[in-house]
């Protein structure tokens, strides 16, 4: 009887852990060198901020994670994103910033690149700093 | 004393009942016996699920181990081949014990996990090591190299208006090599068709500077004059624009422009945050440049008499409930050398310019204006004022953005640097116009105007305009 009721329990949570569908979280990440507030973000991937102190700063984009980054920090299409890098480039001679596509890669490229930011939708583990979570 | 014997009848009760219990499995004893039974039953069941798991896991291990050496050539291949095939198929790769017996895996089970969990952490850390190889170091990137082009079509040349029908306008390629943290280069080199028809070639820009920091940036070569918003935010790629041609005044100097658009000479750009803000300024000296062919030339190999240009560029970008507008202010001096005359003539240009731009997701407007206090330094007229400045709408509508524009110059033409430039008479025109973008890197553009000089000689000009314009 308290086997069954026990295995009912854990059904129970189990369910009541599922039911709501959340959104997933997004993590801003940098390597531990790094200090960022939030408006940097934006700055860095919009090309507008290439520096922490002497530090010269990485942005990389994670293609998995992207539309997430975009519309929750930049607050601008997939499109727009892509114009605002090509007149960029254009106007001042930076170059957009690297690409990986998984959130295992964006991870290592942070760890790995003194100065690299990056997003990831599950939650890191060591070796890089957490500058939000949305 | 009365007393009831009850003995025996409970005795028959309780045998009777014993023989149900044990019939029905119910004894206390038999009771505990079937609960280990299942529940030996239901571990041995998750113990074949897992088995199964880490066999399928196992097979995923080699596969990757597999392609990995075979990318990298790595002597490891035959080995994790071998240690494959050692392996009977469908079986846990680490003891015969766990393959052939489930029932006695509690015994052997700690050892398979643990050799499965190390081979999973090296493939984690060969992945990691592949993952980390990919974006590489920027200046192990090669060139970045990009370009615009676009021709068109049209009842006049968007900038020759003589000339009607096809035509090509530009191929611009631009090159931003990453050499360092610090150092930055732009080069953009237009293959263009000149007011004769002829294809020439320019060197636009050519600027190698240094970054100290987000505050300064110094650039040295020859780059696009930074005053007002217009002349730098969009350079010789028309597709960059929403509109199909620049306004007239601001033309590049070889299509008849009345400013200087390109500086040869050093450049100091940065911007600082002020709050919410953000400051952004510019300050540049360079060659003075000259008149030739009436047209304005940057002296691009430098001054034969010393003469510098100089000037600076302040503008505030707004934040909050005015994000994407910025305001500014600039001024530059030159003293031009006007060499179609002989001896040739200097005038003293001073410029004093505001604008105004909002750039969102929906709205690209820019207005700019433009004084001119002139200063004929040979044929002593004395002084000379003019005004030019545009107004131009863009509303971005999915893939489609039209746009109006509206732009007057105002030149007095006993001022000898305006009179000594073919396109510097006044004039005031009007467009509107439509950009359709097929895709990411393509736009077609449409474009009605009407033009009317209104000096030198009155007269006016309507003008249908196709534009293709491409990025790639």
């Amino acid at each position: 009887m308290s086997r069954n009721a026990g295995k009912l329990l854990l059904a129970a949570l189990l369910l009541a852990g599922g039911a709501p569908v959340r959104a997933a979280d997004l993590y801003i990440i940098c390597n531990s060198q790094v200090s960022l507030d939030e408006a940097d973000v934006r700055e860095l991937f919009l090309g507008e901020k290439q520096f922490a102190g002497a530090l010269k700063l990485v942005p990389v984009d994670n293609s998995a994670a992207q539309r997430l980054f975009l519309g929750r920090v930049l607050n601008m299409s997939a499109e727009r994103y892509s114009v605002t890098w090509v007149k960029k480039s254009f106007r001042d001679g930076i170059n957009p910033p690297g690409v990986v596509g998984s959130d295992a890669e964006a991870l290592a490229s942070v760890r790995r690149t003194p100065g690299a930011c990056s997003y990831i939708t599950t939650p890191p583990t060591t070796g890089v700093a957490v500058v939000g979570r949305l | 004393m009365r007393t009831t014997n009850y003995a025996p009848a409970m005795c028959a009760r309780a045998w009777l009942g014993a023989v149900l219990a044990t019939g029905l499995g119910l004894t206390p004893a038999a009771r505990a016996a079937e609960d280990d039974k299942a529940r030996i039953a239901e571990l041995e069941q998750k113990l074949d699920e897992s088995l199964k798991m880490i066999r399928e896991l196992s097979h995923k291990v080699d596969a990757l181990e597999a392609r990995e050496a075979q990318r990298t050539g790595a002597a490891a291949a035959p080995a994790a081949a071998a240690a494959a095939a050692a392996v009977p198929a469908g079986a846990a790769p680490v003891t015969p014990a766990v393959a052939t017996a489930p029932g006695s895996a509690a015994i052997a089970g700690p050892a398979a996990p643990a050799d499965t969990a190390a081979r999973v952490t090296q493939l984690e850390e060969t992945v990691s090591q592949m993952a980390a190889n990919a974006p590489q170091h920027p200046e192990d990137r090669g060139l970045a190299m990009h370009g615009f082009a676009d021709v068109g079509a049209g009842t006049h040349n968007a900038q020759f208006p003589q000339y009607q029908g096809a035509d090509i306008a530009e191929l611009d390629f631009f090159l931003t090599p990453q050499l360092g943290a610090h150092t930055r280069a732009l080069f953009e080199l237009n293959f263009e068709v000149g007011a004769n028809g002829d294809v020439g070639v320019d060197l636009e820009r050519a600027q190698i500077g240094y970054q100290f920091s987000d505050a300064l940036t110094v650039w040295l070569g020859r780059f696009h004059t930074p005053y007002g918003y217009y002349n730098t935010a969009f350079h010789h790629g028309q597709w960059i624009a929403i509109s199909l041609r620049r306004p007239r005044f601001i033309e590049f100097e070889d299509h008849g422009g009345t400013m200087p658009a390109h500086t040869v000479g050093l450049w100091l750009t940065g911007s600082q945050r002020l709050g919410d803000q953000k400051l952004t300024y510019d300050a540049w000296i360079g060659n003075s440049q000259r008149i030739t062919g009436g047209t304005l030339d940057m002296n691009n190999a430098g001054v034969p008499r010393g003469s510098v240009m100089f000037g600076g560029n302040v503008g505030l970008l707004m934040s909050g409930a005015l994000d994407g507008l910025k305001v500014g202010v600039d001024a530059f001096q030159t003293r031009i050398e006007n060499q179609d005359v002989a001896p040739p003539y200097f005038t003293q240009v001073q410029s004093y310019g505001t604008y105004a731009v909002y750039d969102t997701d929906r709205w690209e407007d820019i207005a700019e204006l433009h004084f001119f206090r002139n200063t004929d330094l040979t044929g002593h007229t004395g002084q000379h004022d003019s005004h030019a400045g545009f107004v131009q709408l863009g509303y971005r509508a999915g893939r489609f953005t039209p746009y109006a524009r509206y732009e007057k110059g105002s030149f007095d033409q006993s001022d000898p640097y305006f009179a000594a430039q073919t396109d510097g008479n006044s004039y005031d025109r009007e467009a509107l116009g439509l950009r359709f973008d097929i895709d990411l890197s393509s736009a077609l553009k449409m474009e009605l105007a009407q033009t009317r000089f209104t000096d030198r000689y009155v007269t006016s000009y309507g003008e249908a305009l196709l534009q293709y314009a491409i990025r790639f």
